[in-house]
């Protein structure tokens, strides 16, 4: 497949989409698929549930696509059938091929596809959970809604409000008798987490055996929110407060599926200081955990001056655009807030100070020994199973995969700069801290290299139209990985909108980094894939050793302060 | 021993903190804080309360009186109300010390009296909506003070009485 | 038992207060400030206050995040855990009012609404500030746990103003 044509091929270009169509009924001519252009660079197949595995494993194992997320969505009201989108993408091209089968109302279900795709594993879960659409070939059980939430009751079906406030349901827990080593909760409140999840770690001695994992303790229906009581207008405001440390990315991806769906042309100016921002946001946020991995490791004077030398980045972005984080800029057709000659002067030294600063942080950290020996070797991941996984970001490019969004799908002002994507090959918790420091110092280069070319002009556009039933996706390279949204437009608000943040895809990669690790590792390999909970709202049960999914009982939370 | 070098690290950096509340605050000139209401400007369009994300700005229609509270407890500081307003009313503050002991201190209501029909005597619209809403269309005051109802069933009456359609 | 008010106790308590840190559901951005006090810029540790590890050992409690349905069983058995005279800080928009989405299935209101709900199971909350903003600021919560302390009054008023 990779050929000179490949090479030199301009990605997400109309060329590009042309040869992925041609590939695609080539390789396809045999099932009975409808092949069509959504907008921008998104293909979308239709195929029927008999073939939807077969469609799968061509696309995923043939063409070699990465799975990047599926999405289930209650189209009774146009079609009578709930209908449901896989996207896969395909990083030589910069191509999204959806494939999109449809299952009808009396006859909810679709078969899974997540032994051929492990990536598809968690999607497919929420849209059981969410909308009632049944996965068959698989073990299933409850993944995001509240442990007391009734059983047939699905919040995302357009026929239940917003507002619902069902009774709570007891449910009997099945304890444990298989697993014969005592179980270690950690959570929901404990003092290694920011935010309340329950693992349990079951131990041989000092060493892990088995994980379980149950989060989606911040599940708040923000996608519900959105469809019903919300306008197109607002929406940017709440996807920014879905993490309130990549908020930004968040928007910034909501706000540009709109605009590709709705062929808004935003002014160059505005695309700059939205890369410009995104950029800030990448350097506050590395820091932020390069502080918080110190900080596991016992080294609190590595915390306290990362998090000094941050302070300058939240000033920064203070003087920018009007609050800490949150920055609150972005509407639909461009920014809020203009940049002027002081601004830039202002940046300018902000970076000077910060990478001077860094460097020489930097290099007393990694020498102190402690942190040294505890970093290397430990929560391995290989490339093998990186791929498989289908993870993102620092954590991919730790293991060797070269996937960063901005390369793969170039989008905003991203092509009129040049920088470097760090790849590593060992995979674990050292070259994941390698890879966060030097897109640190790329960051400080790619926004230098945008105020000096940045054009004049307006920042935003007053009049556009939104039109209804166009699907859309946008791919934003946020500071964990890539976070991708999924548009399908409606009058006045989305009909569908469904983000996907970076932790989902990498919280299933814990499961081979943390076999057979010790105890004392498990912090700093949980921190090393720098989770975002509240990104996610997800719940999984992963377990090591026999692949057998239980329920376990609610055991009473043990304050147990291990860290020191 | 090359971690023995934080010493200069630390030394360089020297002390940094702002000794709040002994000291200002790190604020810079953009910070957007709690937003106040110009009642002189303000016509009671609502227009803040369309926009308004977390619904902290609601308006409601009681009895004599047009209502529009302000909660600062849910408002998330964005700053669209001021971008929307008509007449610019809303300006952004620098405030942030908005701790208190009661939720209930943290309301700001505007009351609007609302303006009675001249026909069938309910109540409907605010003094300076409907001022305003008069200010640059000619002649229309005599349906000013008239509620939507009764005003349609008055035009109805002058085309017919202009058609000589209706003895009056 | 000698009865004592809870005023003399929070008079008592005015220094070196503890704290616990609980999130119920909030997005990080108020949990980071909480986490930027105790860096060197702002240095809450002048005061004398420390985070520690359990809600038993804690005075305070600094409560964020609008209460999801999934974590109320949990937030309630942290908050008997603590000993009385029980103190509550609630931080950001999502405590104070329930946020941006407070009336969605999947979250209870914050922390007002939880109020109610522990009065029901019999936990008695004796203090609590609120403080606004999104992210609340760290000199905010500095000013918010002076006033829940009693060291500063609270600025803000309730307003009302007619208009002819």
């Amino acid at each position: 497949m990779k050929n000179n044509d490949v090479k030199t091929l301009a990605k997400g270009s109309d060329k590009a989409v042309d040869m992925v169509l041609k590939l695609l009924k080539e390789k396809l001519s045999k099932y009975n698929v409808r092949i069509s252009r959504a907008v921008a660079n998104n293909l979308i197949v239709d195929v029927s549930r008999r073939h939807l595995r077969d469609v799968a494993k061509i696309v995923h194992n043939e063409l070699g696509a990465y799975v990047r997320t599926c999405v289930g969505c209650d189209e009774r009201n146009k079609n009578g059938c709930f209908a449901v989108y896989y996207i896969f993408g395909l990083d030589d091209y910069g191509v999204n091929v959806i494939v999109r089968t449809l299952a009808p109302a009396n006859d909810v279900k679709v078969p899974s596809i997540a032994d051929i795709a492990p990536g598809a594993d968690w999607c497919e879960l929420e849209f059981r959970d969410l909308l009632g659409i049944d996965v068959t070939g698989r073990p299933v059980y409850r993944l995001i809604l509240p442990e007391d939430w009734p059983d047939d009751l699905h919040p995302l079906r357009k026929d239940v409000p917003y507002g619902v406030r069902p009774p709570p349901v007891k449910r009997e827990g099945v304890t444990l008798t298989e697993l014969e080593s005592p179980g270690i909760p950690v959570g929901p409140y404990h003092p290694a987490l920011h935010e309340p999840e329950y693992f349990e770690l079951y131990v041989e001695g000092e060493t892990i055996i088995d994980v379980r994992y149950r989060g989606f303790h911040i599940h708040r229906g923000i996608e519900k929110l959105g469809e019903s009581k919300l306008t197109y207008k607002q929406i940017p405001f709440i996807a920014e407060r879905i993490c309130g440390i990549c908020g930004f990315c968040h928007s910034t991806c909501y706000v540009m599926a709109v605009e590709k769906a709705a062929k808004i042309e935003v002014p160059e100016r505005a695309e700059f200081i939205r890369a410009m921002v995104l950029e800030i946001e990448r350097i506050h946020s590395h820091l932020l955990w390069l502080g918080v991995a110190c900080h596991l490791l016992g080294y609190d004077a590595g915390f306290m001056h990362t998090w000094r030398i941050r302070e300058a980045i939240m000033k920064l972005a203070e003087y920018l655009t009007g609050s800490r984080k949150t920055y609150g800029i972005n509407i639909i057709g461009g920014v809020r807030k203009d940049i002027n000659k002081e601004k830039i002067q202002n940046v300018l030294r902000t970076l000077n100070y910060i990478e001077r600063e860094v460097k020489e942080l930097i290099d007393v950290m990694l020498s102190v020994p402690e942190v040294k020996r505890r970093l290397t070797g430990t929560g391995i991941l290989t490339k093998g199973e990186a791929r498989k996984l289908s993870v993102v970001g620092p954590v991919a490019r730790a293991s060797g995969l070269n996937r960063d969004v901005r390369k793969d799908y170039p989008y905003l002002a991203y092509k009129y700069v040049s920088f470097k994507v760090p790849v590593y090959t060992e995979g674990d918790n050292l070259s994941r801290t390698l890879v966060r420091v030097e897109e640190i110092f790329e960051s400080i280069s790619i926004i230098r290299q945008l105020l000096d070319r940045l054009p004049g002009g307006d920042i935003k556009v007053e009049k556009y139209e939104i039109e209804s039933d166009k699907v859309s996706t946008a791919a934003v390279e946020a500071p964990r990985g890539e976070d991708i949204h999924f548009l399908i437009t409606g009058k006045g608000r989305p009909y569908r909108w469904k983000v996907r943040a970076p932790t989902y895809q990498n919280i299933p990669a814990l499961r081979p980094m943390l076999r057979e690790q010790l105890l004392a590792d498990a912090p700093i390999t949980i921190a090393s894939i720098d989770p975002c909970f509240s990104c996610t709202d997800r719940v999984i049960i992963i377990e090591i050793r026999n692949g057998k999914i239980v329920n376990a009982k609610r055991i009473n939370i043990v304050r147990l302060s291990r860290k020191r | 021993m090359k971690f023995l070098k934080l010493f200069v690290v630390a030394k360089k950096a020297g002390t940094v903190t702002r000794k709040y509340p002994f000291e200002e605050p790190l604020i810079t000139e953009e910070f957007r804080g709690e937003i106040k209401i110009d009642p002189e400007k303000c016509i009671g369009c609502g227009a803040c309360t369309l926009i308004c994300p977390p619904n902290a700005l609601t308006m409601r229609d009681e009895g004599n009186v047009r209502l529009i509270r302000y909660f600062v407890g849910r408002c998330i500081f964005c700053g669209m109300c001021a971008e929307v307003c008509p007449t610019n009313a809303i300006a952004i503050t620098k405030e942030f010390e908005l701790a208190t002991l009661d939720t209930d201190d943290l309301l700001r209501d505007l009351l609007h009296k609302r303006v009675k029909c001249r026909i069938c005597g309910r109540p409907f619209l605010t003094t300076k909506l409907i001022k305003y809403a008069n200010k640059d269309i000619p002649g229309s005051d005599n349906y000013a003070d008239v509620c939507p109802e009764c005003r349609s069933k008055l035009s109805i009456k002058n085309i017919l009485k202009y058609r000589g359609d209706l003895d009056v | 038992m000698s009865k004592v008010s809870i005023d003399s106790v929070v008079k008592a308590l005015r220094k070196s207060v503890w704290v616990f840190h609980l999130n119920s559901g909030s997005c990080n951005g108020c949990d980071i400030e909480v986490l930027d006090a105790l860096t060197p810029f702002f240095d809450v540790e002048r005061f004398g206050i420390k985070l520690v590890a359990s809600p038993r050992h804690a005075d305070v409690i600094l409560f964020t995040g609008p209460v999801t349905r999934e974590v109320l069983p949990k937030v309630i058995k942290a908050l008997r855990a603590m000993p009385r005279p029980r103190m509550v800080l609630a931080i950001g928009s999502c405590a104070v009012g329930g946020g941006i989405w407070y009336d969605s299935y999947s979250v209870i209101g914050g922390f007002p609404k939880l109020k109610k709900i522990l009065m029901e199971e019999g936990i008695i909350i004796d203090r609590v500030a609120f403080v606004p903003g999104c992210p609340a600021r760290p000199e905010a919560i500095i000013y918010g746990i002076l006033v829940l302390l009693g060291v500063m009054k609270p600025k803000s008023k309730k307003e009302v103003v007619t208009i002819e």
